[in-house]
């Protein structure tokens, strides 16, 4: 599904080049649990936001189910991304003025998805989260627990092929947090691909592989399953 | 999806109270005043647009030229009609003359109107030339003959209350007490904006049965009225080269010798239908309407656009500078899929929401606006006006235009963040980058000081010319007119004598208008000595023996006229030295040549201003009543009082008008003027110019202050932390306050530099239009930059005094 060759990302200021990806490489296949861990600053997150489609490499070659998007414009990225790529962050990252309903159906109606049937899938999504009961309430209104699964249940509203989750457990306590892996392996198991940037060795062996970075480089790769 | 944006901005609106309530004021204050100058705007340029063929209609007007300069007048020659009448570039050629009957009586009712406005003399193809809606009567024979008279329904109604249009068919009115005339039609009066304001239409040969018929049977190339108005309608082919030069052929042919060896012409000339309710060089109808002002308009209009840039402003600065707070929704929005295009939409569609809730919120103020500003407005502007379609569709193009104005800016800013960065930090790139908000914030306050700086030097000057010595008494004295066309010398001296036995009486003198008024009579005359021939205008004034008494002229040189039908004359200094004379005394006795005969001078008066301070003096001389036997030019009595005691006076008052009612019984003819309040008159236009100007001035400094408030709300918010640090590490009050009013006064401070070479350059133009200036003192500035500042400072203060104040402990922790 995704194929990186020899991916290069530099950040510039007047003085200083820093190189936070240097020819990296790597595959994931479809349906497929990737954790990546790392140091901070090793580029783990430069990565996902590549992988996210919402910046672009400045070498290499990044593959998305066999078509090159390294070099897409905005517009394409944009295009590509709403279709296929879920996001789940570390700080949640929901609209304070839209309610639980709102935000999950904030997708779908970039997506283009009439209302009715919006409506219909929001509601099936929050049931599965079980988070069907807070659909009227705000963001702030939500324990982090509960404000996570909103952002799983965002992620995955359109049936992405791709979730990418960036430290999804990082602000939980670790029963929220447990919660919260449970529902990526669900998901996974369902048939979505996942990569998760994580701290957490912990949260690292619920996934197949285990890809190590240093220095914006690929050091191991651990097989789990 | 759009529900979806108005329900984040609605959400937005509410969450964000101070800065929307800021947005909102601002934004209703500038569309407030743009719908109420539209209205004016619309309401002046859609004058006479309804007539059939109006772009084919002219008003045929005389200019003319002479050394001295041009003069106008709206009038032709009585000889032109028949002179143009058989030209194949006119379709009709129709004139019509203005006369104000003294009465017009039903007798049948016993219903008489003194003085009846708007009656014209003319013929039938003046309802060709514009099409009234005739509801009883014959288009074609209601002004064949002579006697007929046409009404509109709104006369008609004061003549004949009780009848339908087909019954006053028929019916007889008697004018001048003499004359009857038989109605022939009823028209309704025009519905639409109108210059046209004539009411009663009499047929043309009846003007020969009146005091005019002299004026009419010698058709005399050299008289020119202004009451004898000519209007054509031209051919569609018309040849305009050809029309001007067969004018100008009939004003040389008929210029007469005397006129052509001064230099003096005559032009006649096409004035379009749609310039004369513009045109003051000819002027309207109904004077009490005032004529509509191009120049006026467009300052109006640069008022509203001023008020509404003001208010864009402090929308585009206040979010700009709260982008950061939502940065991490676009942040969200971009990674979900928004494209910058439904970003760019969902930002303008917020201001959209702001800038309809404004126009609705101006909707309802306009009509308190509308009684505000009465002065400027005319009556007939109301706020029916709104139902218009034409203004409905400016009006909603006014608020795409704002909202793309004040939304498109910051949506284009907002909508450019960088997704990764925002969602990393919620600090958004390009946030600090905030000295396109700083240009605007001096822009505002630019504007904002011109303002105060204008309204100070205007008022200045209105008070320099209310205030200067117009060189004559003008305090304490008023003068009471004769009631008009009153022909009668006897009446008048009755009346004289009964006010001499009033005791709080000082002074009385029979004369024409007071030494300063709004009227005029001026002669050409001429010294001629051996050697040479100077001629100039002479301005007259009326007056018997007591007039220089009474309003204290004082005398150079000479003596005052012997009595009041002596030909001689006391000349102004102004006139001493157009005819040469090199002192005073050298002037008294020479004889000056009126063209028929001469008169000599007995008194030389120092000069005074006969008008407002706008005109330079002219030559001027006080003359007695010497033609009353053709015409008395004594129409008033001026009283000086001994003590200008308010309570004195209100009881003198009632003494003078009783008075008046024992000698002339009809007590409505009654017209008192106090000369303070003549010469205030005067100023009138400028006193107008004031009040706006107090206006604009007042709500430009509240909106850019507000704005102001808005950004130092948010400065401070932002800076919360590093105002706790500053105050752990040992900082005072007053340290941290001048950290944080440092920035913007400095703005305020730019904004006063800019403004003050654009302040001095508009004001020193409008003082151009004075012949008399007040200086454009350096003071005015000084106190017009400090009150800026106090301004600022006051609104500054509040906040950054809050935020100095508030403990530490508690910003450090929120931290």
């Amino acid at each position: 599904m995704i194929q990186i060759t020899d991916l290069e990302k530099f950040y510039r200021t007047e003085e200083v080049q820093t190189i936070a990806l240097n020819k990296l490489s790597f595959n994931v296949k479809e349906g497929e649990f990737v954790a990546i861990m790392g140091p901070s600053g090793c580029g783990k997150s430069t990565l996902l936001n590549i992988l996210g489609l919402l910046d672009d490499p400045d070498a290499g070659s990044f593959k998305f189910n066999g078509e090159e998007v390294a070099g897409y414009n905005e517009r394409k990225r944009s295009d590509l991304r709403k279709h296929n790529v879920g996001f789940v962050f570390q700080s949640f990252n929901l609209i304070d003025e839209l309610t639980v309903f709102e935000n999950v159906e904030l997708p779908l109606i970039y997506t283009g998805v009439k209302p009715a049937e919006r409506k219909k899938r929001v509601e099936e999504v929050l049931e599965k989260m079980q988070i069907m009961h807070r659909r009227n309430h705000f963001p702030q209104q939500l324990s982090g627990g509960q404000q996570q699964r909103v952002a799983v249940a965002r992620a995955v509203v359109n049936n992405p092929k791709l979730i990418l989750a960036d430290e999804p457990t990082g602000n939980l306590d670790s029963t929220n947090g447990n919660e919260v892996m449970d529902l990526l392996i669900e998901l996974n198991e369902a048939g979505t691909t996942i990569i998760m940037v994580t701290h957490s060795e912990h949260d690292a062996k619920y996934s197949h592989r285990i890809i190590r970075m240093l220095d914006g480089q690929k050091v191991t790769e651990n097989v789990l399953v | 999806m759009i529900r979806n944006y108005f329900k984040i901005a609605w959400r937005n609106i509410r969450k964000q109270k101070v800065f929307s309530l800021i947005n909102i004021i601002g934004l209703t204050i500038g569309l407030s005043v743009s719908f109420i100058i539209g209205l004016m705007v619309y309401y002046d340029y859609n004058f006479d647009k309804f007539h059939k063929d109006g772009d084919q209609i002219y008003r045929v007007v005389s200019d003319f030229h002479s050394p001295e300069g041009t003069f106008y007048n709206s009038g032709v020659t009585v000889a032109l009609e028949d002179a143009i009448k058989d030209n194949s570039n006119f379709e009709i050629v129709s004139g019509f003359y203005i006369e104000r009957p003294a009465s017009v009586q039903n007798k049948e009712k016993n219903i008489k109107l003194k003085w009846p406005k708007h009656v014209i003399f003319t013929d039938p193809d003046y309802f060709d030339l514009f099409q009234y809606n005739f509801l009883a009567g014959n288009r074609a024979t209601a002004l064949s003959n002579p006697n007929n008279v046409i009404l509109t329904t709104k006369r008609a109604t004061d003549y004949f209350p009780d009848l339908l249009p087909n019954e006053i068919i028929g019916k007889t009115l008697v004018y001048n007490d003499s004359l009857n005339i038989t109605v022939t039609a009823i028209v309704e009066p025009f519905k639409e904006q109108t210059d046209f304001v004539f009411e009663e239409f009499i047929s043309g040969p009846t003007l020969l049965k009146t005091r005019l018929r002299g004026n009419f049977l010698d058709k005399n190339w050299n008289s020119t009225d202004s009451n004898s108005q000519l209007f054509v309608k031209v051919n569609k082919q018309v040849n305009f080269q050809k029309i001007q030069e067969k004018f100008n052929a009939l004003a040389n042919e008929h210029l007469d010798e005397y006129s052509r060896n001064h230099g003096q012409s005559k032009e006649f000339k096409l004035q379009p239908l749609n310039d004369i309710h513009f045109n003051k060089n000819y002027g309207i109808y109904d004077w009490e309407q005032g004529q509509a002002s191009k120049p006026l308009l467009r300052n109006l209009a640069l008022v509203a656009l001023f008020l509404l840039l003001l208010g864009c402003i402090n929308f585009i600065n206040l979010n700009t500078a709260q982008a950061t707070r939502r940065a991490k929704e676009i942040g969200i929005r971009k990674t979900l899929g928004s494209s910058r295009k439904q970003l760019i939409g969902q930002f303008l569609g917020e201001t959209f929401l702001l800038v309809l809730f404004s126009a609705i919120l101006s909707l309802i103020l306009s009509k308190w606006l509308l009684t505000l500003f009465s002065d400027f407005i005319s009556e007939d502007i109301d706020f029916q006006l709104f139902s218009n379609p034409i203004i409905i569709i400016s009006i909603l193009v006014l608020i795409i235009t704002i909202t793309i104005l004040s939304g498109f800016y910051p949506a284009l800013v907002l909508s450019k963040f960088n997704t990764i960065t925002v969602l990393k930090s919620n600090i958004a790139v390009g946030e600090r980058k905030n000295s396109l908000r700083k240009f605007l914030t001096v822009f505002q306050f630019t504007i904002a000081q011109v303002f105060i700086i204008g309204t100070l030097l205007v008022g200045k000057q209105i008070n320099f010319l209310l205030n200067k010595d117009m060189g004559f008494k003008t305090d304490a004295v008023v003068s009471v007119y004769s009631p008009r066309g009153e022909r009668q010398l006897d009446k008048k001296k009755q009346y004289l004598q009964k006010l001499q036995s009033i005791p709080q009486i000082k002074q009385l003198s029979l004369g024409g208008a007071p030494p300063a008024s709004l009227s005029s009579n001026t002669t050409t005359t001429t010294y001629k000595t051996k050697e040479r021939e100077i001629q100039s205008d002479l301005q007259f004034i009326f007056g018997d023996i007591d007039y220089p008494e009474l309003f204290e002229l004082e005398l150079l040189a000479g003596r005052a006229h012997r009595n009041d039908t002596i030909k001689e004359i006391v000349i102004n200094e102004a006139a001493r030295k157009v005819y040469g004379f090199k002192t005073p005394e050298e002037a008294i006795g020479k004889s000056i040549d009126f063209g028929d005969y001469t008169v000599p001078i007995v008194g030389v008066m120092t000069d005074f201003h006969q008008r407002s301070l706008k005109s330079e003096i002219r030559p001027m001389a006080l003359r007695g009543d010497w033609d009353r036997d053709v015409f008395s030019r004594f129409q008033a009595i001026h009283i000086a009082f001994q003590n200008a005691n308010p309570d004195d006076l209100q009881s003198t008052l009632s003494k003078i008008e009783s008075a008046y009612g024992e000698v002339y019984t009809d007590i409505e003819d009654y017209r008192v003027n106090f000369m303070d309040e003549t010469v205030e008159k005067f100023y009138k236009r400028e006193q107008k110019v004031s009040k706006l100007l107090n206006w604009a001035t007042g709500l430009s400094i509240l909106i850019s202050c507000l704005g102001l408030l808005g950004l130092v709300i948010y400065t401070t918010n932002r800076r919360v932390k590093e105002i706790g640090v500053r105050k752990v590490l040992g900082a005072s009050l007053l340290q941290i306050n001048t950290l944080l009013c440092k920035e913007f006064l400095i703005l305020v401070g730019i904004a006063f530099m800019v403004a003050v070479p654009i302040a001095w350059y508009g004001i020193h133009n409008w003082l151009q239009d004075f012949a008399y200036r007040t200086n454009i003192s350096f003071w005015i500035f000084l106190i017009s930059g400090c009150l800026m500042m106090l301004f600022a400072l006051l609104v500054i203060g509040i906040k950054t005094f809050q935020a100095a104040n508030a403990n530490p402990v508690n910003s450090l922790r929120t931290e």
